[in-house]
């Protein structure tokens, strides 16, 4: 007996000296930790010498952000990996592992260039894209075809148009969206802003946002929205994605604006509205451009983990992002970074409107691209949550905006 | 007597060694950090400032918004604790049956993390779905439709709301404790004086409870000054409810790496630990709170 546990510590020994353990983050949103967990468990048979573990993160974007702010303020060489936000590159840069020269390894010339895009901070790839994310007009096909309309919504007004006629007449919302003062607000203000002409800053990265009137008159469409053609309910202002969600779920909404992952869910078997959904690209304003914002997580290295971990973490990432597990992931809502993908036609048995919508994903625009990203976002945040909810009208709001927005960037 | 100095040394050392450790250092930390100008980002230089953090914190908008709000929120919701607490703590002081099941049962709102108390709230809120927002309907208290953390005003009431419900509890239990060391005789001599139960209430009742009334008032009051859980799930600070924590958190988290804002952001702790001293140096002396 006691010689067999002298050989099980042995070979332990051993295999622990040829193993590496490694730490990664994920979110857990709809089915997303259930399918990494299969992803995982199908690395380790191909790797079985790395161990991967999940660090479960918090729901909330922003509160994922803090505790990342903790774990690299610290220095500290836990989590190997991190799943980033997109807005979060700049910001992180200088604590993430620099890829540029793995461009080729992890094939990003077969990604979507917007994602790409999003990863590179001053020519430099520090992350590699994992999902991509954009803002959708959910719509009840039902309910415009009982009221005689024969197509979804093509631009803003003739939304509203609809939108008033059906929510009168069924006593029901005409439109929810994101209103509440968070980051999902920004998405769906710079929506409303770049349709209407508009941009927070240029290619230069100088504040534009004042200048001429979309700002203005995009800040004023979304407080009409709710108070002029009462299409959205006052309470939009404290809706995020799932207020959202649930509110069009339960049948009480004619319209959405949310990002596709609600789509498996609003379709899920115990949905009231399964089969009546139908999803389009969110309508144009007067600029006659449909544009939805990009959004989407990137899977970076901590430049604090030991070479060794940093080597399986690319491995892991290399797996992660590969054509056939980005394919498998749309069973968790997530679209794909790679654009081959788009045409598989398994994926149009999952997600139809993935394949449909691919302009939309491809076409998709950032938020301002700048380091001190969180910054900017509060004070968009603020003003535009002001206006929405009267304490400012908007052009007060916007020339307000513009100014602190100087200030930060040190113009 | 030389010997039994010593003794004392080697017994008190653990003791403060761990509050050196967990308390005075981070304190200094703070106060040391609040004079300099950097940020956490590697290679960050720290340069000495002197005051200019406070001073900038002194023409800071924000900062003295978030200050009114505090103050406003820690006053209303600390008075209404303590007037509910009291009252609660005398009912369940009372003799009658399941006496300790009902006092057991009245901490769940404080046992329950107030992250997730704050977001059932939050459901509870809704403006379509939510149960309060139905009552407040039917009660007329507001018009239909009106979401109650939308509004400016509203909103910081719901929250004011939320923290009494949740620490009610608490209060009643710490004067609950004050009330049973009250020796009944004190009770008897009153009766048979001929005084009527307001009459006990007030002369033998309150005087002896006063002590533990201040320092519950001291711990609910440091609390509420430096609350940001309740406030951050229920409105993340919009509609005029941000706090001095929740304003902290944006300067410490969002600008943690960009700009040069850590000093800033422990001028503000500075400032929340300088607003609790005060709360606190003003309870001690108006209730004439000896600790010794």
């Amino acid at each position: 007996m006691k010689r067999f546990y002298m050989i099980l510590a042995m070979v332990l020994t051993v295999v622990m000296a040829f193993s590496i353990k490694i730490t990664m983050t994920s979110g857990g949103v709809g089915k997303e930790l259930e399918i990494l967990k299969k992803q995982l468990e199908m690395f380790h048979q191909i790797y079985p010498g790395i161990e991967v573990e999940i660090i479960p993160m918090p729901d909330s974007s922003t509160e994922r952000h803090d505790l990342y702010v903790t774990y690299l303020a610290a220095h500290q060489t836990d989590p190997d990996i991190f799943m980033l936000d997109v807005i979060w590159s700049a910001e992180f840069a200088p604590f993430l592992e620099d890829l540029t020269k793995d461009y080729d390894y992890f094939d990003l010339d077969e990604f979507l260039a917007g994602t790409v895009k999003s990863v590179t901070v001053k020519g430099k790839i520090v992350a590699i894209p994992w999902f991509t994310d954009a803002g959708l007009l959910y719509y009840r096909k039902d309910l415009l075809e009982k009221y005689g309309y024969d197509h979804p919504p093509e631009t803003w007004d003739e939304l509203v148009e609809m939108a008033m006629k059906i929510s009168e007449a069924e006593g029901i919302n005409g439109f929810v969206w994101q209103g509440a003062r968070y980051e999902g607000l920004v998405c769906d203000f710079t929506e409303y802003l770049w349709s209407f002409g508009g941009d927070v800053l240029d290619d230069e990265g100088s504040v534009v946002i004042d200048r001429g009137n979309a700002a203005v008159e995009a800040l004023q469409f979304m407080v009409d929205m709710i108070y002029k053609y009462r299409i959205s309910p006052e309470g939009v202002t404290t809706y995020m994605e799932e207020d959202a969600r649930r509110t069009f779920q339960s049948g009480a909404a004619v319209f959405m604006r949310n990002w596709p992952y609600a789509w498996s869910l609003l379709n899920g078997a115990d949905s009231p509205v399964k089969g009546k959904v139908g999803v389009v690209p969110l309508p144009a304003g007067p600029s006659g451009k449909r544009v939805a914002t990009l959004g989407g997580w990137n899977l970076g290295i901590n430049k604090y983990s030991s070479p060794k971990e940093k080597e399986a973490a690319k491995k892991l990432i290399k797996f992660l992002t590969s054509y056939h597990q980005q394919l498998y992931k749309v069973n968790s809502g997530q679209n794909p970074t790679r654009e081959l993908v788009y045409k598989d036609s398994r994926l149009k048995e999952v997600a139809p409107f993935m394949a449909t919508l691919f302009d939309v994903f491809i076409n998709a625009l950032p938020r301002p691209r700048v380091a001190n990203y969180s910054e900017v976002s509060d004070i968009i945040q603020r003003y535009v949550h002001a206006a929405l909810t009267k304490q400012m009208d908007a052009k007060t709001a916007i020339k307000k905006l513009a100014n602190e927005l100087r200030w930060i960037l040190g113009e | 007597m030389r010997k039994q100095g010593l003794t004392a040394f080697w017994l008190l050392l653990p003791a403060v060694l761990i509050i050196s450790i967990v308390a005075f250092f981070p304190l200094f930390k703070t106060f040391y950090d609040s004079f300099y100008s950097f940020s956490l980002r590697p290679g960050s230089i720290r340069q000495f400032v002197g005051f200019t953090n406070y001073e900038r914190l002194s023409k800071d908008p924000r900062f003295i918004y978030a200050l009114k709000n505090t103050v406003f929120f820690t006053v209303v919701s600390v008075s209404f604790e303590t007037v509910l607490g009291t009252l609660m703590a005398l009912v369940v002081h009372q003799e009658f049956a399941l006496r300790g099941l009902v006092r057991a049962a009245m901490l769940i709102p404080w046992a329950i993390p107030t992250a997730i108390s704050s977001q059932m709230w939050r459901w509870m809120f809704h403006d379509q779905f939510g149960i309060m927002t139905k009552i407040c309907e039917v009660l007329e208290v507001i018009q239909p439709g009106t979401p109650i953390l939308g509004r400016p005003g509203l909103a910081m009431w719901a929250i004011i709301f939320v923290d009494v419900w949740k620490t009610t509890p608490f209060m009643a239990i710490l004067i609950l404790a004050g009330l049973q060391v009250i020796p009944k005789e004190l009770y008897e001599a009153a009766r048979i004086d001929g005084a009527n139960a307001f009459q006990r209430f007030l002369r033998v009742t309150l005087p002896l409870i006063t002590p533990t009334i201040g320092v519950a008032l001291i711990f609910r009051t440091l609390d509420a000054l430096r609350v940001f859980d309740v406030v951050y799930v229920m409105t993340r600070g919009a509609v005029g409810t941000e706090t001095l924590a929740v304003y902290n958190r944006h300067v410490l988290m969002d600008r943690a790496f960009t700009g040069n804002w850590f000093g800033y952001g422990s001028a503000i702790s500075v400032a929340i630990f300088t607003l609790i001293s005060i709360f606190a140096f003003m309870y001690i002396k108006s209730l004439k709170l000896k600790f010794d």
